[in-house]
């Protein structure tokens, strides 16, 4: 049954990410065979543009370049079967495209550097939602060899997917944090250093990393809760390069999904390390007394190579604050123990195991060539990839259209089955992932997803044919 | 000799599908004999040219700790418990324990092990590394042709081999020397497992030390510099015994 929402989206942490959608729901006149019990159109417009905002409370203005004239863009809130339609205006002095992460939709409509939108220029990306694809997922840029810019500059967004069956109470108060870091000169501008300057070089090598990290736009908000209140938390890295080692002061969180959703069931976990590019749903149970006060804070996480490791990366970062109000304690909501069980893909019938060896800027040795197709696939085959780390950083492995289930890591098995599109592959580490190609035919990219490493061509091309 | 692992693990470099694993590939599979890099499998004379490479040039000195092929470790890189330290202090720490900066370097693992060594480098990869100092894995596998930054695949912001590795040394043996020796180490020495801590140094990956002012440039000037001579027909002459003759005046 699905549930009702007011049209305007479930505001994340600032009051101001509403989003507006522009068509109330619409019966279409011949629904899709998977689109669910109340299809509907989702049409919006999205503009990318130049704007002057205060990013900062108390802070200079700052020339950005925004979605909708706001950093982070709007969220999108969407449910299984909605066919989308978004009219993408491109104001900015440069080609771009709007890349939907982990979306499974066809291949033009994938916002890859296949498909640029000149300046000046617009494109209607039109998708349906597919069933059993809940999650939690965002949008951003994605032209050839500019994605970092135009991210540094403000451009990303969150996108909700929500299910008709949710199994999660809808009455749970439910906040969506973007995590993104910049960094900025005197004065507020974006500091973006001179690829061949040493700063540059350095970027280059660790990806862009900023001393600010915004929680949607915000620097150190607070989040309120009341004793005994479950809160529902969706948590996007959409930073460049930041990992995020997710703790909340005095409590556990109970982990309940990843890139494409729900697991079968929570996963209690004392702290939580997030990739870039990786999404994490968490439940956030209200233990505290009330008027006391837990910071959610990023502990240290080495993922450098030793030449250009920063010399504070062993400083914790506080990112928000969780303020229990005074009110008296709530009986805690009665939560399903099984989730949304996960359907293991199939790994006796493979067509191809495939191995990702990943080194400096470099999948298999080679840098990216837009001309070059690197591996060929049949529509609804499944394969097995195996990505392999062989230098000192952490690599975040991504594919684009196909969302696939991480077998082991090291050789030791995943404890459950969970949908993810980003595996980030520690330091000479390994992972072994399942994919079944079972969307669109088309030309996918996979890639380191630190933004300056996917500029430099730490990125491959995936032919999958019908 | 691991031939069979050596062989699956050159055509996973490639990215295609691995011929052993897989039901059914089709066109996709590859002959379990390809190399990576398209080259042939090396002969027995190849083998045993590089090995006499490897040896006289003690390479297993630093990476392993022994000159004896026959040694445990062999090849296999750094391990801390080796006596002398087969770790490095490069900077002025060299000297002056407390100075900085200071950057700990160490020798690789040359075995082909595909998780700590050379498996999944190609032997054109290794050649680069001893013909230019470039680093496996910061630099692509392809073949470069000048010394040039930007020019030749040449790549434009180098990453090269922590010192000590005396490369500039290595470079100028002929081609066919280091190939040889790239093809020894990829197939003719048993992979070992041993993870060598990633060895530090400059943000630069020592560029500005591996400058043609600091080290020469490749090929070497032509014979004879500023500080060689030719001889002259005098002191060419083999000794005859006869030790009465005063020698030549310059």
């Amino acid at each position: 049954m699905p549930r009702s929402h007011p049209l305007s989206v479930r505001t994340a942490v600032a009051a101001a990410l509403a989003l507006q959608v522009a068509a109330a729901p619409s019966t279409p006149p011949a629904a899709p065979a998977r689109a669910g019990p109340a299809a509907r159109t989702v049409e919006l417009t999205l503009t990318a543009a130049p704007a002057r905002l205060a990013l900062r409370d108390g802070g200079d203005t700052t020339d950005v370049w925004a979605y909708d004239g706001r950093v982070p863009g709007p969220t999108l809130d969407l449910r299984e079967g909605d066919r989308v339609v978004v009219h993408f205006r491109n104001r900015l002095p440069e080609a771009s495209t709007i890349h939907w992460h982990g979306l499974t939709l066809p291949f033009v409509a994938d916002g890859s550097p296949f498909h640029p939108v000149p300046p000046g220029g617009s494109h209607d990306y039109v998708f349906t939602v597919p069933r059993g694809t809940a999650g939690t997922y965002w949008y951003h840029p994605h032209p050839d060899h500019r994605t970092g810019a135009q991210v540094a500059r403000g451009l990303y967004g969150a996108i909700v997917v929500r299910a008709p069956d949710d199994p999660l109470p809808a009455s749970l108060p439910e906040h969506v944090l973007v995590l993104s870091d910049n960094r900025f000169r005197p004065g507020g501008a974006i500091d973006i250093a001179d690829p061949a300057s040493p700063a540059g070089r350095v970027d280059a090598e660790n990806g862009r990393e900023g001393d600010v990290v915004f929680v949607s736009g915000r620097v150190m908000p607070a989040l309120a809760i009341r004793s005994g209140e479950v809160q529902r938390w969706r948590i996007v890295n959409a930073s460049a390069a930041r990992v995020y080692r997710l703790a909340l002061e005095g409590h556990r969180l109970l982990h309940v999904g990843s890139d494409g959703g729900l697991f079968a069931r929570g996963v209690e976990r004392g702290e939580l390390t997030l990739g870039v590019g990786e999404r994490a749903e968490v439940l956030v149970r209200g233990t505290g007394a009330p008027g006391t006060r837990a910071l959610l804070r990023a502990l240290p996480y080495d993922r450098y190579i030793p030449q250009t490791r920063p010399a504070d990366w062993a400083t914790p970062r506080d990112l928000l604050a969780l303020r229990y109000d005074d009110g008296p304690p709530v009986a805690p909501p009665a939560l399903p123990e099984v989730l949304r069980p996960v359907a293991p893909l199939d790994t006796g019938r493979v067509a191809a195991r495939r191995v990702m060896v990943l080194t400096q800027h470099l999948i298999n040795g080679k840098h990216m060539d837009m001309a070059r197709v690197d591996v060929r696939a049949r529509l609804g085959t499944t394969e097995i990839w195996e990505v392999e780390n062989l230098v000192g950083m952490d690599h975040p492995f991504h594919l684009h259209g196909f969302r696939f289930q991480v077998l082991d890591r090291n050789g030791v098995p995943e404890p459950f089955p969970s949908w993810k599109d980003v595996v980030n592959v520690p330091k000479h580490e390994t992972a072994r992932f399942v994919v079944r190609f079972d969307g669109f035919a088309g030309k996918w990219m996979y890639h380191c997803h630190i933004l300056d490493h996917e500029d430099h061509g730490m990125m491959g091309v995936l032919e999958v044919r019908p | 000799m691991a031939r069979p692992h050596h062989l699956a693990a050159a055509a996973a470099v490639a990215g295609l599908a691995s011929a052993a694993a897989a039901p059914t590939l089709g066109a996709q599979a590859r002959p379990a004999a390809a190399v990576a890099g398209g080259g042939r499998a090396p002969s027995e004379a190849q083998l045993l040219r590089g090995r006499a490479l490897v040896l006289n040039h003690g390479c297993g000195d630093c990476h392993g700790g022994s000159p004896d092929p026959a040694s445990e470790g062999f090849l296999a890189g750094y391990r801390p418990d080796a006596v002398p330290s087969l770790e490095f202090r490069i900077g002025p720490c060299a000297d002056r324990p407390d100075a900085q900066p200071c950057f700990r370097t160490r020798p690789r693992n040359l075995t082909p092990d595909n998780a700590t060594g050379t498996g999944r480098f190609t032997e054109r990869q290794l050649f680069n590394a001893l013909r230019y100092g470039l680093r496996p894995g910061e630099t692509p596998d392809v073949e470069i042709t000048g010394t040039t930054p930007g020019q030749g695949n040449f790549p434009a912001h180098p990453k090269y081999l922590a010192p000590p590795m005396p490369w500039p040394a290595f470079r100028h043996m002929a081609d066919q020397e280091l190939r040889d020796i790239a093809a020894y180490l990829k197939h003719a020495v048993a992979p070992v497992r041993n993870r060598v801590p990633d060895s530090e140094g400059p943000p630069d990956f020592w560029a500005s030390a591996y400058t043609v002012a600091l080290i020469g440039p490749y090929p070497a000037a032509p014979f004879p510099t500023a500080r060689e001579q030719r001889p002259t027909l005098a002191r060419a002459v083999r000794g005859t015994g006869d030790r009465s003759a005063p020698p030549p005046r310059r």
